[in-house]
């Protein structure tokens, strides 16, 4: 492997950890707060790609984006509403069942809906311009990933340590039950933690699948995966984790499938799952914590 | 506890236990000695449970051993991270990790109970106190699995029905655990670490919740079982009247540390002890 | 499971039993002329051992375990390597050929009648998921329950990368799949051709059945529900929480690799797409409508869901013309999402599913009609919701 292409593929690594991350930090903020893999927020991911195919059958691009993410966001909103919320004093397993069959209907949905069969990402034009920076040449969507993915996770970084939601929603990641007892109104929160979420995979969705060029009912399945894998890799419920995971995951991926083992990228993936589960289950940059009996 | 010679049925070591850098148990060391009746009291937060839970298994120590018989049941040194961060005594003194699950604890002699009651809440009364039957089941998985065992079985059930009996829970046995009403749920739970037949059984506020009419009748239930089954009881209490009244013995532990140890009548008049509870004037 | 004080009428159980068997053996002759309801019974009974396994560990263990479909190709495969026509085992790996050492046994096995080589096959599959239950099970089964689930999914989807990967070629014919996998039928000279097109699905279905009930009534069963109650507490009970938690995995995965390698022969043949996410999850749903703990509700349900499924719902699928109008919305894929929309309807507000955690009792069906008019009178009950499980 020349350097060339070896920047080249870093690149391309990094692009994607960038989406992966962006999709990372819904399933690692939910987590953190319901203690519940939203199993959905793959599909919602998916539906987001569908959306902007609409969206960008009627209007420019400039107005197509800021739709999808405000459709996408209510969407998330909504099935937070309909499927999670009556089930908030039910057990986990509960919760988790209704997470996988709201991801189920969505599949389905789609499926209806759009047919089974992939259809065509729209082109927004001015992503796919290519840079060429001396040997190594990029679409913009490229360059543009992880530098927007850094901006989005330094504003929400701000948003969570700075603001009194911010401190509001650590509270309730800490300890829902008393964080409860002191007013803070955990409806809201939650909402608002399914708006962030579901957002950040409206942007990662534009990013991903500009580069994928199609989506079908299914494609949102094996990234949602990955990226939360990428949540546990970083440290379940920590951002800045998700972030650092879905770079590693991203790149790691990119360099298996230049290697020649695009079939074992996706095993690779759960392997190392498996692997910090093992080794230290509270992932990179989690903490630690003791159960209490 | 008379002139009967004392024969140690559980010893703690300097134990301390620490989690990151707060030391919940100090150093602390205590004796059990057969058929005794020891109490350990101390405010909120003092760090019995945790000394249960370094006991029990659930927990290692971060230093110091713990014997049950002669036997060293746990035992660790500061290591690792722990190594720079330990903030406790004896360091040095401990150069063994012995760490056995809880499952093995009790299978030597321990059982327990638990501060906030974890019953097998969806299965009978019954169902509840079989299943400490499980754990010395002599039968493999398959002649299990097939019913081959089935005078074993028929023993087991028989077993637990005579516990039953003697606990008093008979008429419930086909309750639902999660139905019972408090008490007769805090009598089970003692009942199901019986079945587990003990030397040594470890009561974690048993009292914890009852009005004092309970608190009587279960100082009676904790007498006759001691009788009953010969048994040697460590228990963290809150209840005084509880703890003067049917202690031989009391440890009381604040911070983590031991204050103070004796008799109830010692242990009452102690200046340390009713420092701890009830604060000094500076 | 409670325990039975209930009459439990064994000559009711047995003459359901004869019937149940004659109406499958009628089935079994006419079996051309009800082709579609055969092949239902087929593909339920099938599916009801996989639920039954499922619920053993989720329901019964409170492993929230998602790997069902990765142990089901595990068996499907080795059922098949085992079962394909030695003659037509080229043709089906025609672009790189069967790796001599597959090719040397399967040529030492056709000593044996061709139905015993495909219950070896089978066997083998089982074995081989259980193998694979036990070392994975060592670091996967001390995690909590959700990081579990995302685990054995992500085993799952190891197995189908493996499967389709190119180094596998020789083994599994990568992405080309398998077929030319015979379809159920006894091959016993003394019988006509082609019988146990049912029976075999039945009988087997009825084995593993009946032996994952005799566990959950064992004193391991009691085990097993004691740490989905409360691990703490069922190991201060001398309970070894991995050893019980790795039998329950062993087993479960053992029968559901055996209903994978009936699948292979219900399908004649399979390729790892065969074995995606959406296997398992409709495998969990069936597990969630029949109820979590009870084994009655899930083999009901495996028989409801897939009926419905496949038969009931098809209409939705086909545009529907009433007096000329053509309704709206009855299309191709319409019936898949009238069916999720029921799934979360039982999700939501009828958690218990259909049976709870109870089983079926004669008792019950027979006092049903006076108990339903005690429960009008005295208004609905409040149900206690699932169990806790973390």
């Amino acid at each position: 492997m020349s350097l060339t292409t070896f920047i080249q593929h870093i690149l391309t690594g990094v692009s994607l950890g960038g989406a992966y991350a962006l999709i990372a930090i819904g399933y690692t903020l939910v987590y953190g707060i319901l203690l519940l893999i939203n199993f959905a927020h793959s599909d919602i991911f998916m539906m987001a790609g569908y959306f902007m195919i609409f969206a960008m059958a009627t209007m420019p691009w400039p107005i197509a984006i800021p739709v999808v993410i405000v459709a996408t966001v209510i969407l998330g909103v909504l099935i937070e509403k309909a499927a999670y919320k009556p089930l908030r004093s039910a057990p986990r397993m509960s919760i988790m069942i209704s997470s996988i069959g709201v991801s189920y209907l969505l599949q389905n949905l789609a499926t209806y809906l759009f047919s089974a069969l992939p259809k065509g990402y729209p082109t927004i034009a001015p992503l796919k311009k290519v840079f060429q920076l001396g040997p190594v040449s990029a679409s913009l969507v490229t360059f543009l990933t992880p530098v927007l993915t850094l901006i989005l996770v330094f504003i929400l970084m701000y948003l969570i340590n700075h603001t009194k939601l911010g401190m509001a929603m650590r509270a309730v990641s800490k300890d829902y039950d008393t964080s409860k007892l002191m007013g803070i109104k955990i409806n809201q929160i939650i909402s608002l933690t399914f708006v962030i979420g579901s957002t950040m995979a409206a942007i990662g969705s534009i990013l991903y699948f500009t580069d994928r060029m199609s989506v079908t009912p299914f494609s949102g399945t094996l990234p949602g995966l990955k990226c939360f894998v990428a949540a546990v890799l970083g440290g379940i419920g920590s951002v800045p984790g998700a972030v650092l995971g879905g770079f590693i995951i991203g790149i790691s991926e990119t360099f298996l499938t230049a290697l020649g083992y695009s079939t074992y990228s996706d095993a690779f993936t759960f392997m190392l799952l498996i692997l910090i589960l093992i080794f230290r289950p509270t992932g990179l940059i989690g903490e630690t914590v003791t159960d209490k009996v | 506890m008379t002139e009967q010679t004392l024969v140690p049925v559980l010893e703690l070591k300097d134990i301390t236990m620490q989690f990151g850098g707060v030391v919940a148990v100090d150093n602390l060391s205590l004796q059990v000695h057969r058929g005794e009746i020891v109490a350990l009291i101390g405010p909120n937060g003092a760090g019995k449970t945790t000394a249960f839970n370094v006991v029990t298994g659930v927990y290692a120590p971060t230093n110091g051993q713990v014997q049950f018989k002669g036997q060293t049941i746990a035992e660790n040194f500061p290591r690792g991270k722990m190594e720079t961060l330990y903030a406790g005594q004896n360091k040095g003194v401990y150069t063994a990790k012995v760490w056995p699950t809880p499952d093995l604890i009790t299978k030597k002699g321990i059982a327990r109970t638990f501060q906030n009651i974890r019953l097998f809440k969806n299965m009978t009364v019954f169902e509840n106190v079989l299943i400490a039957k499980h754990m010395n089941m002599k039968a493999g998985f398959f002649s299990a699995a097939f019913h081959l065992n089935g005078r074993e079985e028929e023993q087991m059930r028989q077993e637990s029905l005579k516990l039953l009996e003697m606990v008093n829970l008979l008429d419930l046995k086909d309750e639902i655990a999660d139905n019972l009403p408090y008490g007769k749920q805090r009598r089970l739970e003692i009942a199901r670490a019986l079945a587990t037949a003990p030397d040594l059984l470890l009561l974690d506020e048993p009292a914890a919740g009852m009005n004092p009419q309970e608190t009587h009748a279960l100082t009676a239930f904790i007498r006759q079982i001691k009788k009953d089954f010969d048994l040697t009881i460590l228990m963290i209490e809150h209840h005084m009247n509880l703890v003067m009244d049917i202690s031989d013995r009391i440890y009381v532990i604040d911070f983590g540390e031991l204050i103070a140890t004796g008799t109830p009548e010692q242990v009452q008049n102690d200046p340390a002890v009713i420092a701890a509870y009830l604060g000094v004037d500076e | 499971m409670k325990l039975n004080n209930k009459k439990t009428y064994p000559m009711l159980s047995i003459a359901a039993l004869v019937v149940l068997a004659v109406l499958l053996i009628l089935l079994e002759i006419n079996k051309n002329t009800f082709g579609m309801a055969v092949s239902i019974l087929q593909k339920s009974a099938i599916l009801a051992i996989v639920a039954v396994s499922m619920n053993l560990l989720n329901g019964f263990t409170g492993l929230f375990s998602l790997g069902q479909a990765g142990f089901m190709a595990i068996g499907a495969y080795v059922t098949a390597i085992f079962s394909i026509p030695t003659e037509t085992i080229d043709s089906v790996y025609y672009t790189g050929g069967l790796a001599p050492w597959l090719k040397a046994m399967k040529v030492g096995l056709d000593v044996l009648p061709g139905f015993l080589q495909i219950s070896l096959g089978i066997l083998a599959g089982g074995l081989v998921a259980a193998v694979f239950a036990a070392l994975i099970g060592i670091p996967v089964l001390r995690l909590k329950s959700d990081y579990l689930a995302i685990a054995t999914l992500g085993f799952s989807e190891i197995i189908r990368a493996i499967i389709s990967s190119p180094q596998m070629d020789k083994i599994t014919n990568g992405s080309y799949g398998l077929k030319n996998i015979p379809g159920f039928a006894l091959g016993l000279d003394f019988l006509p051709a082609g019988i146990g097109t049912l029976l075999v699905p039945f009988s087997v279905a009825g084995l593993c059945i009946g032996f994952m009930v005799l566990v959950i009534r064992s004193s391991y069963g009691r085990a097993f529900m004691a740490i989905r109650e409360d691990g703490v507490a069922a190991e201060a009970m001398g309970i070894n929480l991995l050893k019980h938690k790795e039998i329950s995995f062993i087993i479960s995965s053992f029968f559901t690799a055996v209903a994978g390698g009936l699948l292979a022969m219900f399908m004649r043949s399979i390729e790892a797409r065969t074995f995606q996410i959406t296997l398992t999850y409709d495998i969990l749903l069936i597990v969630v409508i029949g109820g979590l703990g009870s084994i009655t509700g899930s083999i009901l349900s495996a028989f409801l869901v897939t009926a419905a499924k496949e038969w009931w719902l098809r209409f939705f699928d086909t545009p529907l013309v009433i007096g000329g109008v053509t309704i709206p919305l009855f299309r191709t894929g319409f019936r898949m999402v009238i069916f999720s929309l029921l799934l979360m309807l039982v999700v939501l507000f009828f958690r218990r599913g259909l049976m709870g955690n109870r089983e079926f009792a004669w008792a019950d069906l027979l006092s049903w009609p006076r108990n339903l008019s005690k429960k009008a009178s005295s208004g609905p009950k409040t149900g206690k919701g699932g169990k806790k499980n973390d």
